[in-house]
């Protein structure tokens, strides 16, 4: 999950978490607010009416007939007083939430009982007030809030999302500049333009890092290339000078083979010193990118190459050539070189009757799959792993090779972004898969 | 022809100058910048071998001198291998060829003698080995008046031999010749035995070629019987 996702969804759930604490608790405590003010109020009332007898008696309050008791309702219901008797000595003073039966309808009240005696006589006063109103005003409130929660809850996650997104905006640019490179030499050393101090310390100690790795590269470059470069003038001279011998007419044969024989070990050596060489230009990147062509043509070049020797050794190469899309700036002899390295190490492991098999195809990213593979006598799982490693691939069949071929390979896909693996079993053969761009 | 070998190092100029003596060539060396450019002013050189890297000269300003004082004169560039700027600018200036070191001393040779052919227009000739005509010009290969069909590479390697005839050639010399060398690394002794065998095959259809020998544990040997 990306960092800011994260953070955008813990944002959103604290401020859900706040909200349902609040509204689950927010009933609890305007229901008690209102109690409360309601309280107050039917004291006020009850001191009220205890002020209005002790101006003007009792009786006007009792009526005259019946039970001797007052009831007085205001139409709506809302509130209502009483004044009964009550058996001598009663003493109360409580405030309760009563159900009443009124008119057929049953209203919850918040009633204040409150005995007095005058004159000898006990009454009860009772003033209650209807609590449904208030419970009503309580219920229009809280939708009220959770309305307003809502509203801050989204304006301030879409607020919050965006600020993150600005504020992660150099990170992310940071981590693209990583994924978006095969090795240190394409890193893009800009800054990135940012006030947060964290992306700007680690963007630099980043490129800080690979400034060291490019340089060390370098340096490694250099020194093969100048030894390598070193080496082709003395190995010129003993060339020219076993060659001058050999021209000039040797008399004995046994001599003659053996000077062929020491040309051909100073072969081997200008092999592999040209081969490092050649490693070492690719990969201080001497060489330009400015062919196109399809892929086929140079595939047809290879069979070619190929078939007089396939033929000597009664090797059947099979083609099926699906995709034959146009390679764009690349370099054409060295991208022959990389595929004609594998087709030449599949010729020279696979005996008698073998087959090789060329296949090309795109797969569901449009990406164009070329494979060659052979059933030939495969590697094990430690040759595999050591296939692209230089020198670690001794050839195992032939003198002639270096072991370095392979790396060869490698070092150029690796120019051209070309991803490339292998598989093998022994036994079963070996499958080279190279993916372009 | 007059031949100037520029080359700092001697002993690689020592071996390039007997062989090219040998082949009746007229050979002088320098062995500095100073040393070419001062020969150069005084003597008129049909080939000037050039080794870029002199320690004391700009090489190209070697060829733009000695384009001045002698404009026919032909440049064949030896540098060692990689600069391949180089090579582009060599030729833009008017070098002829271009040879990486280390070399054969055949490639060499073939090399000069291409360019000279190429310098002085020299008409078909035409090379006789035993019932085969080797027309270099036209590269073809006609046995008693009839086409021999060959491959390009096959051609290549019969037409490499027969010009440097009487002399053997080994595998590499051969593989270089035809292939170049990118492809180092992958030298297979056995692709030049496999299209001998393929040349020979398609030649003993019209008419035997004993004159295409192998010298065992060396090479291969075209023989004329000039020599």
């Amino acid at each position: 999950m990306r960092l800011k996702v994260k953070l955008a969804l813990f944002n959103l759930l604290s401020k859900l978490a706040v909200a349902a604490l609040l509204l689950l608790f927010m009933p609890l405590i305007t229901e008690r607010l209102n109690l409360r003010q309601i309280d107050n109020e039917l004291v006020e009332k009850r001191e009220e009416i205890i002020s209005m007898i002790s101006r003007v008696g009792i009786e006007p309050f009792l009526e005259p007939e019946a039970d001797s008791s007052f009831g007085s309702y205001n139409i709506l219901k809302e509130e209502f007083i009483s004044l009964e008797y009550a058996a001598p000595g009663t003493e109360i003073n409580q405030i309760n939430v009563e159900r009443r039966l009124i008119d057929d309808e049953i209203i919850d009240y918040r009633v204040l009982s409150y005995s007095l005696t005058i004159d000898g006589k006990t009454y009860i006063l009772e003033v209650g007030k209807s609590l449904a109103r208030v419970r009503q005003t309580g219920r229009n409130i809280i939708n009220i809030v959770v309305l307003f929660l809502v509203i801050v809850i989204v304006v301030t996650f879409v607020s919050d999302y965006q600020f993150t997104r600005l504020t992660l905006k150099p990170l992310y640019r940071i981590t693209a500049k990583l994924e978006n490179i095969s090795s240190p030499d394409n890193f893009d050393s800009t800054r990135i333009n940012t006030s947060t101090y964290d992306f700007r310390e680690l963007d630099s100690s980043i490129t800080g890092l690979m400034e060291r790795i490019k340089g060390s590269f370098e340096k490694e470059r250099e020194i093969t290339y100048n030894i390598s470069h070193e080496l082709m003038t003395p190995l010129s001279v003993l060339r020219s000078r076993l060659e001058n011998i050999l021209l000039s007419g040797v008399k004995d044969p046994e001599t003659e083979i053996k000077i062929t024989e020491s040309l051909k070990t100073l072969q081997r050596l200008q092999s592999l010193v040209n081969s490092l060489l050649l490693i070492a230009r690719i990969e201080s990147r001497q060489f330009l990118k400015e062919d196109s062509f399809p892929v086929n043509e140079i595939l047809d070049q290879i069979m070619e190459e190929i078939k007089p020797l396939a033929e000597d050794r009664k090797i059947e190469i099979e083609s099926s050539l699906k995709d034959n899309r146009t390679l764009e700036r690349v370099n054409r002899s060295l991208i022959f070189s990389m595929l004609y390295n594998v087709v030449n190490n599949s010729l020279k492991n696979t005996g008698e009757g073998g087959k090789i098999r060329i296949e090309t195809m795109s797969d569901s990213q449009n990406r164009l799959i070329l494979t060659i593979s052979d059933n030939g006598k495969g590697m094990d799982r430690e040759q595999v792993s050591n296939l692209f490693m230089r020198f670690r691939n001794r050839n195992r069949n032939s003198g002639d090779g270096t072991g370095i071929g392979m790396a060869i390979t490698k070092t150029i896909a690796d120019f051209h972004n070309i991803q490339i693996s292998a598989e093998s079993e022994p036994g079963r053969g070996t499958k080279i898969i190279f993916i372009f761009f | 022809m007059n031949v100037l070998i520029v080359e700092d190092e001697k002993s690689l100029a020592k071996e390039i100058s007997s062989f090219l003596t040998r082949e009746n060539f007229l050979v002088e060396v320098a062995h500095t910048g100073r040393e070419a450019s001062e020969k150069i002013a005084v003597n008129l050189y049909d080939f000037v071998l050039l080794d870029l890297g002199l320690p004391d000269y700009n090489g190209l300003d070697l060829i733009k001198e000695a384009k001045k004082v002698n404009p026919e004169a032909s440049f064949i560039i030896i540098t060692a291998r990689g600069a391949v700027e180089d090579k582009v600018k060599g030729l833009d200036l008017g070098a002829d060829d271009y040879l990486a070191k280390p070399f054969a001393l055949v490639e060499l040779l073939s090399r000069i003698n291409a360019v000279a052919r190429r310098k002085f227009k020299v008409p078909d000739n035409d090379i006789q080995l035993g019932e085969f005509t080797v027309k270099i010009n036209s590269r073809r290969l006609f046995c008693k008046g009839a086409g021999v069909d060959l491959t390009k590479k096959e051609f290549d390697l019969l037409l490499y031999l027969v010009l440097n005839h009487d002399k053997v050639l080994t595998r590499q010399q051969l593989y270089e010749h035809i292939w170049g060398n990118i492809l180092d690394d992958q030298y297979d002794s056995n692709f030049i035995d496999v299209h001998i065998k393929n040349l020979r095959k398609k030649l003993n259809a019209h008419a035997p070629s004993p004159w295409l020998e192998t010298v065992r544990g060396v090479g291969y040997r075209v023989t004329t019987g000039e020599n």
